[in-house]
């Protein structure tokens, strides 16, 4: 039995002669995973969640649900529920009518409801609320209740429209904590979609990093912050220095003027790559000692860290995140490990830097 | 801007509703006049209201009256309501826009005018002139009212409800049923109520398609008018005055309950 429970293949979404929403989308979700769509607003991830609900159609390719071909299948056949980003909680009813909404067009019998309802409300902490007014919670409570009335038509796969992009910092983080607990006891597939590649980095088992209608990467939230697969991914995921530099030969790399190390291999000799170097993995240290010697440009307090922005002599710009505090105008040195260094082709696809980073685990495996 | 309102802003105001309501309040005045003239009052009397509620010709107008008004409103309710979900559901600008012009044309243009060209219409239809000609004549031109009064509900409304509910398993029936109609109602009975009061004093309209035989209260009291002045008139305008206020106070009183029972339970 197969694992895959929902898949993509070759999907088009395009409007008139508009530039196509999604540009050859395919991709298969597994079961009883918490997966994050992740990119910038118009990037076309809110379109794969509408067509995955059916409130759209594919313009071109083919939507799988558990095996089955479901372009043609209404959004009330599918046994996919949805949390709205504005909740699209129904005004006029309660919030045990409102999570009785599913069960009642079903035509359960009325002590089935009762029953489902009050289980799906304990589940989301808000067992005694039955008879508040929608008007009458607050935002964090109405996000719950939208949670209860998609749970409760147990349905194979939950789909979350930016469901905490209305609600402040504190109760997002909270909220972020509950989603992801939640899902592991359902053991439902949750997809989720958002801009905010840290509530993506925190909750998810797989992202997909989306820009433009296509798929840039997927992976693990520690494989795709590691391992950007391009400039874009790069720079929406995290804070990186991106620079220009040449691949001279396998383990050896020059940017910015410098040769340095590295671990990566199997590049065409002098290929033009980018770097990546994340400011966390940047040490500041002397002059003497470092790497790369910079100006210190200016310095932000942010709390855990203090994020120093400097310019070296060619002006490219790094930032670093330290501990340490500096003293802007001071000369210093930059120390980072090779592993620190990322290399990037340009246009390569997903499949094959997967199979580069693939082959780079075999050599280490070889060396040892 | 919280200014307190000088005495002299009170009294303006009350000279405005006294000008206002005077010729309602001295029309009223003398329908209790036992003189059968509006030049003195010579002493009190009810003669007026009993040779009224005697008149079985003109109670049976009344009921004509109220019986056309309701049932136009009503027919006019159902066909505006899914007309104003129609007008809602076009994606188009354009499209949407020339309906939502068309419709609005219809509620300015002048009575006269819609009067005389339903006349046209229904001698040309051969429809005879009569009770139907009122009500389809009267249905026609509260249909506009009620989509007036339904589509800002339907605007208000967020589109990812309608979604939600699809996605929650219902048809699209029920989509109409559970969610869009429980939405709009105070709309349709803001337009139910609207359409009832155009419909119950439109005196123009009917007045061209009414036939012998069929008269609505506004017609009477214009023939009555015509004939003579009789205290008659006074007492049925005062009834009439009475039941709107009652009209008025109903309608506000249901409006009210709308807003207190979303705070209390409901099923």
């Amino acid at each position: 039995m197969t694992n895959t429970i929902i898949e993509f293949k070759n999907v088009t979404k395009q409007y008139d002669n508009d530039s196509p929403v999604l540009d050859h989308v395919s991709f298969e979700i597994e079961r009883g995973k918490f997966y994050t769509l992740l990119g910038p607003s118009g990037c076309g991830k809110t379109t794969i969640l509408r067509l995955i609900a059916g409130f759209t159609e594919a313009s071109v390719g083919d939507i799988y649900f558990d095996g089955k071909k479901m372009n043609d299948v209404p959004a009330n056949k599918r046994q996919v529920n949805t949390v709205f980003q504005d909740y699209a909680l129904f005004p006029h009813l309660n919030v045990f009518e409102n999570v009785a909404f599913g069960l009642r067009i079903k035509k359960l019998k009325e002590s089935v409801i009762k029953q489902k309802v009050q289980e799906a409300l304990t589940f989301v902490n808000l067992a005694g609320y039955e008879n508040r007014e929608i008007r009458e919670m607050s935002g964090g409570q109405r996000q719950r209740v939208a949670i209860a009335r998609a749970i409760v038509n147990e349905p194979e796969v939950i789909l979350l429209d930016e469901p905490l992009s209305a609600l402040d910092l504190k109760l997002r983080t909270e909220m972020q904590y509950e989603l992801r607990e939640l899902q592991r006891r359902l053991g439902i597939t949750f997809i989720f979609v958002t801009h905010d590649q840290e509530e993506a980095l925190a909750m998810s088992d797989e992202i997909f990093v989306l820009n433009r209608g296509k798929i840039q990467q997927s992976g693990t939230p520690i494989d795709i912050y590691d391992e950007p697969i391009n400039r874009f991914v790069a720079d929406f995921i995290g804070e990186s220095n991106i620079v220009e530099g040449r691949m001279i030969e396998d383990y050896l790399v020059e940017f910015v003027g410098g040769r340095f190390e590295c671990v990566d291999q199997g590049l065409n000799p002098n290929e033009a790559v980018e770097i990546v170097i994340r400011p966390e993995d940047l040490e500041i240290t002397t002059k003497e000692r470092g790497k790369l010697k910079v100006k210190v440009d200016s310095q932000l307090f942010r709390g855990v860290h203090y994020e120093i922005s400097c310019y070296d002599e060619d002006q490219n710009e790094w930032l670093v995140h330290s501990t340490k505090k500096a003293n802007v105008g001071d000369e210093i040195g930059l120390y980072f490990d090779p592993e620190a260094i990322h290399v990037m082709r340009f246009g390569e696809s997903e499949a094959d830097f997967d199979r580069r980073l693939e082959a780079y685990d075999h050599g280490d495996a070889h060396e040892q | 801007m919280d200014k307190k309102n000088t005495p002299l802003s009170k009294l303006f105001l009350l000279i405005i509703f006294l000008i206002l309501y005077a010729p309602i309040f001295f029309l009223i005045f003398y329908s209790f006049n036992s003189g059968g003239n509006m030049n003195h009052f010579k002493g009190f009397t009810l003669d007026w209201y009993k040779e009224l509620f005697h008149d079985s010709r003109l109670l049976i107008i009344v009921l004509n009256t109220v019986l056309v008004a309701l049932l136009s409103s009503l027919i006019a309710c159902i066909v505006g309501t899914f007309g104003a979900l129609g007008i809602h559901s076009i994606r188009k600008k354009r499209p949407k826009n020339a309906l939502l012009a068309l419709n609005n044309v219809l509620i300015v243009s002048s009575d006269v005018v819609v009067g005389a060209s339903f006349l046209i219409l229904f001698t040309l239809a051969g429809i005879k002139l009569g009770m139907g000609s009122v009500l389809l004549s009267h249905i026609a031109f509260s249909i506009p009212i009620v989509v007036l009064m339904v589509l800002p509900k339907l605007q208000e409304m967020s589109p990812s409800l309608i979604d939600a509910a699809r996605d929650l398993g219902a048809s699209r029936w029920n989509v109409v049923t559970k969610v869009i109609f429980p939405y709009i109602t105070p709309g349709v009975f803001a337009g139910f109520f609207m359409a009832l009061t155009y419909s119950l004093d439109d005196f123009a309209v009917t007045f061209f398609v009414t036939g012998n035989g069929f008269s609505t209260l506004s017609v009477e009291i214009y023939s009555l008018a015509r004939r003579g002045i009789s205290l008659n008139i006074n007492a049925l305008s005062a009834l009439m005055f009475l039941v709107t206020m009652l009209l008025v106070v109903v309608y506000y009183f249901i409006s009210q309950r709308n807003k207190s029972s979303r705070l209390g339970v409901k099923k």
